[in-house]
C-alpha cells in the first residue's frame, strides 16, 4: 500500500472562527492505481490534495506514505519527499516563465543535487517521453498550453515519483489538448505509474479506475469499477459510522 | 542546487528587470563611490600637506611672539618684550651648530620704471635659504656683508621679478621699496603656495636694513631655527625658551613650536574629516541597503507562486534563503563593483577640481587607498547579506501550500 490516510482532518483558523475543510477522511491507494478525487469547488478536494503532497500538514489524524509516517518528518525531510516521491501537475502549469523547457524539467533535479550533466540526459529523456524532444530550447511563452503542460508532466515524471498528483490537469486547456494530456496520463498508467488526478469534472474522472467523491470534507463515495466499464460495485462509505460532530 | 546554479539564477532574474536591479543598485554604487572618493580625497589631501609642510625644511623651530593678556601687559610694563634682533644673535653664540633666521615682515610699494606693484617684503639674513630649503635661481641670495653693512640690495621672489620686469633679467636693476633704491641681486627659484603664503611674490632684503631704513627699531616678528640633530629638537628647545626668557627681563611671551606638532594638529584636523566624510558616505551606503531590502520583499511577493513551485517539487527552506539571498548579494557585489570605478573616477575628478580651484596649491591628487576599497567593498557586500536576510527568511518561510495558490 503506497498511501494510507487515517482519519485526517484539517481545521484552518480565520478570522471569523474555524472552518472544517476535511474531517474523518479514511483512504488507502495501492501502487499502480489511477484514482480520481472528484468534487464541487469547496469540498476539500484541493486540501486533501495538499495534505497528500505533503504541501500542509492535516490537524488530525495519520498519513503513511511509502510506509513512513508523514506527521513526524521535519521541513526538511518533507521537501526531501516532495522532491523524490511526489510529482506534481497543476491546472496552471507552474512552469517557471524565464527558463526553457529542458531548464524547467531540470529544475527538480537541481534540488535533489544530481550533476549537471546527468541532470540534462534525464531531463530530454523525460521530455521525449512526452514528444517535446524538439522543443527543448523554447521558453514557456513559446508553448502552446499543451506543451506547456506536457513540460510540466515530464517535470512532474523526472525525478520518478512515487506518485503523481494532477490537479485538474485539463482545466486550462481546449478539450484537444485536454484530450492529449489525459491519454499520457492513461499511458502513464498503463506503464504502472500510480497516479492520483484531482478534479471537478464527471466524465475526465471516470476515465481512471477509482472515483473518490468528496462532500464538505468527507468522502462520500468511493467507487471503483474496472477501465472502460460503466461503474460498477458501488461502495458508499462515510454513512454509517461517522456522527456529525460540531467543532 | 549547486552555488553555480543559484548564481545563474540569481543574475538571470536581475537581468530580467534591468532598470529595478539598476536603480537598486544605484543606491550602492552611489554609497560605495562616496567611500572611495571622499577617503581619497582627504588622504590626497593629507599627503600634499605633509609633503609641502617638509618641502619647507625639516627639524625646524617656530618662535613666535605670544601676546600678553591685558592683564599681563599691565603687570610686565616697561619690561623688555617681543624678539629682537639681538636674541637671534644671542641664539647663535648660545649653540653655534643652528641655523638661526629672525625674520621681519611688513608690505610696501614697489616700484620698477613705471610698474607699481604692492608687495610683503621679508627682511632676513643668509641662513634664511639654509633653514626654509629655498634659493636663487639667478644670481645670489643675502651675504653677511649686505647684513653687516646694511645694504641696500634686494633678493626677488620668481612671480615679483616678473611682474616688475617681465621676461627681461631683473639682474643689477633698480627696485624701489617705499622711498629707498634697492638693487636686485638675485631672483628666486619657483616654490609655490604654502598655508596661504606665495613663496614666489616674497621679496628679500638684508634684515638691518629693514631695521635701519623702516622699522627704526630692532623688533623682528618672529625666527626659524634649523636643529641639525632631530634628537636635539627638545634640549635645544629648552635651551632657547630659558635664554629667551631671561633676555625678555624675565618676562615668558615665548612660544615654540616645532614642524611635528603642525603635522600633528593636520592629521587631528583630517580625522575629524574622515570622521564625518566617510560617516556620511556610510549613511549613503545604509540607505543603499534599505533600497534592497525594500526591492527584495517585492521581489518576494512578486514571485510568491514561483516559492510555492519550487517547495512543492523540493526546494528546502535553505534552498529559498540561499536563493534571495544570493539576489540581494548579486545586487551589492555588482553595485560595489561599479561603485570602485565610479569612486575612483570621483576621486581623481575632485582632486582636479580641487587643484583647479585653488591654483598655486600644486596638484591635489588624490589618493586612491587599496584599504579603502576594500573597506567600503566588504561593507557593501555585508549590507547585501543584512538586509537581504529579512526578505529571504520570509520567503523561506511562506507556506507552501498558501504561497503555490498565491495570486
Amino acid at each position: 500500500m503506497l498511501i494510507r490516510l487515517h482519519n485526517i482532518g484539517k481545521t484552518y483558523r480565520t478570522g471569523g472562527g474555524d472552518v472544517q475543510a476535511l474531517q474523518g477522511i479514511d483512504l488507502s491507494i495501492d501502487r499502480g492505481e489511477f484514482a480520481a478525487i472528484i468534487g464541487q469547488s469547496g469540498s476539500g478536494k484541493t486540501t486533501l490534495l495538499d495534505i497528500l503532497g505533503c504541501l500542509s500538514q492535516p490537524t488530525e489524524g495519520d498519513y503513511w506514505l511509502d510506509g513512513r509516517a508523514v506527521g513526524s518528518l521535519s521541513d526538511r525531510e518533507l521537501a526531501v519527499v516532495r522532491n523524490q516521491q511526489i510529482g506534481f501537475i497543476f491546472q496552471i502549469f507552474h512552469l517557471l516563465p524565464r527558463k526553457s523547457a529542458l531548464h524547467n524539467v531540470e529544475l527538480p533535479l537541481q534540488y535533489a543535487g544530481i550533476p549537471a550533466q546527468e541532470r540534462r540526459r534525464r531531463a530530454i529523456d523525460t521530455l521525449r517521453l512526452v514528444g517535446l524532444q524538439d522543443r527543448l530550447a523554447h521558453w514557456p511563452n513559446q508553448l502552446s498550453g499543451g506543451q506547456q503542460q506536457r513540460v510540466a508532466i515530464a517535470r512532474a515524471l523526472v525525478n520518478r515519483p512515487a506518485i503523481l498528483l494532477a490537479d485538474e490537469p485539463t482545466g486550462s486547456l481546449d478539450t484537444r489538448s485536454g484530450r492529449e494530456i489525459l491519454e499520457i496520463l492513461v499511458q502513464l498508467h498503463r506503464d504502472g505509474q500510480t497516479i492520483l488526478l484531482v478534479t471537478h469534472e464527471r466524465d475526465l474522472a471516470e476515465k481512471s479506475g477509482r472515483v473518490v467523491t468528496l462532500l464538505d470534507g468527507r468522502i462520500l463515495a468511493d467507487e471503483r469499477r474496472e477501465a472502460g466499464d460503466p461503474l460498477t460495485q458501488p461502495s458508499l462509505v462515510g454513512s454509517t459510522n461517522r456522527v456529525e460532530t460540531a467543532p | 542546487m549547486t552555488l553555480r546554479d543559484s548564481f545563474a539564477d540569481a543574475f538571470k532574474n536581475l537581468f530580467a528587470n534591468k532598470l529595478r536591479s539598476g536603480l537598486t543598485m544605484l543606491g550602492i554604487i552611489i554609497g560605495v563611490a562616496a567611500v572611495i572618493s571622499m577617503t581619497s580625497i582627504v588622504e590626497g589631501g593629507q599627503r600634499k600637506l605633509v609633503q609641502s609642510i617638509e618641502r619647507l625644511g625639516t627639524n625646524l623651530l617656530f618662535i613666535f611672539h605670544a601676546s600678553l593678556t591685558p592683564e599681563e601687559q599691565r603687570k610686565f610694563a616697561g619690561r623688555s618684550t617681543g624678539h629682537k634682533y639681538g636674541d637671534a644673535l644671542a641664539i647663535r653664540r648660545l649653540r653655534p651648530e643652528l641655523l638661526v633666521a629672525p625674520i621681519l615682515q611688513f608690505k610696501k610699494q614697489l616700484r620698477a620704471g613705471d610698474r607699481d606693484y604692492s608687495g610683503q617684503v621679508t627682511g632676513t639674513v643668509p641662513e634664511y635659504q639654509e633653514v626654509r630649503n629655498f634659493r636663487p635661481a639667478v644670481g645670489r641670495f643675502l651675504v653677511q656683508e649686505d647684513i653687516d653693512e646694511w645694504r641696500r640690495v634686494v633678493v626677488l621672489g620668481r612671480d615679483i621679478a616678473e611682474k616688475l620686469f617681465g621676461t627681461g633679467s631683473a639682474l643689477h636693476r633698480e627696485v624701489k621699496i617705499g622711498d629707498e633704491r634697492f638693487s636686485v641681486v638675485g631672483v628666486m627659484e619657483p616654490k609655490g603656495s604654502l598655508h596661504g603664503t606665495n613663496y614666489d611674490e616674497l621679496i628679500f632684503v638684508p634684515v638691518t636694513t629693514t631695521m635701519r631704513r623702516f622699522t627704526g627699531n630692532d623688533h623682528v616678528n618672529f625666527m626659524l631655527v634649523h636643529v641639525p640633530n632631530r634628537d636635539e629638537m627638545e634640549a635645544v628647545t629648552r635651551d632657547i625658551h630659558s635664554l629667551l626668557i631671561q633676555r625678555h627681563d624675565g618676562v615668558d611671551d615665548i612660544r615654540i613650536r616645532n614642524q611635528g606638532e603642525f603635522l600633528k594638529a593636520i592629521d587631528r584636523t583630517l580625522w575629524i574629516f574622515r570622521i564625518v566624510l566617510g560617516g556620511v558616505a556610510l549613511v549613503a551606503l545604509l540607505v543603499g541597503g534599505i533600497g534592497i531590502m525594500n526591492i527584495m520583499l517585492v521581489t518576494v511577493t512578486e514571485r510568491t507562486s514561483e516559492i510555492g513551485l519550487r517547495k512543492a517539487i523540493g526546494a528546502g527552506r535553505s534552498h529559498i534563503l540561499r536563493q534571495f539571498l544570493i539576489e540581494s548579494v548579486s545586487i551589492s557585489v555588482v553595485g560595489g563593483l561599479i561603485g570602485i570605478l565610479v569612486g575612483i573616477g570621483m576621486a581623481y575628478g575632485f582632486g582636479d577640481l580641487v587643484a583647479r580651484a585653488m591654483p598655486g596649491e600644486g596638484d591635489w591628487g588624490a589618493v586612491v587607498l587599496p584599504s579603502a576599497i576594500l573597506a567600503s567593498f566588504v561593507f557593501a557586500v555585508l549590507v547585501g547579506i543584512t538586509f537581504g536576510l529579512y526578505p529571504a527568511i520570509k520567503a523561506s518561510k511562506l507556506d507552501p501550500a498558501e504561497a503555490l495558490r498565491y495570486q
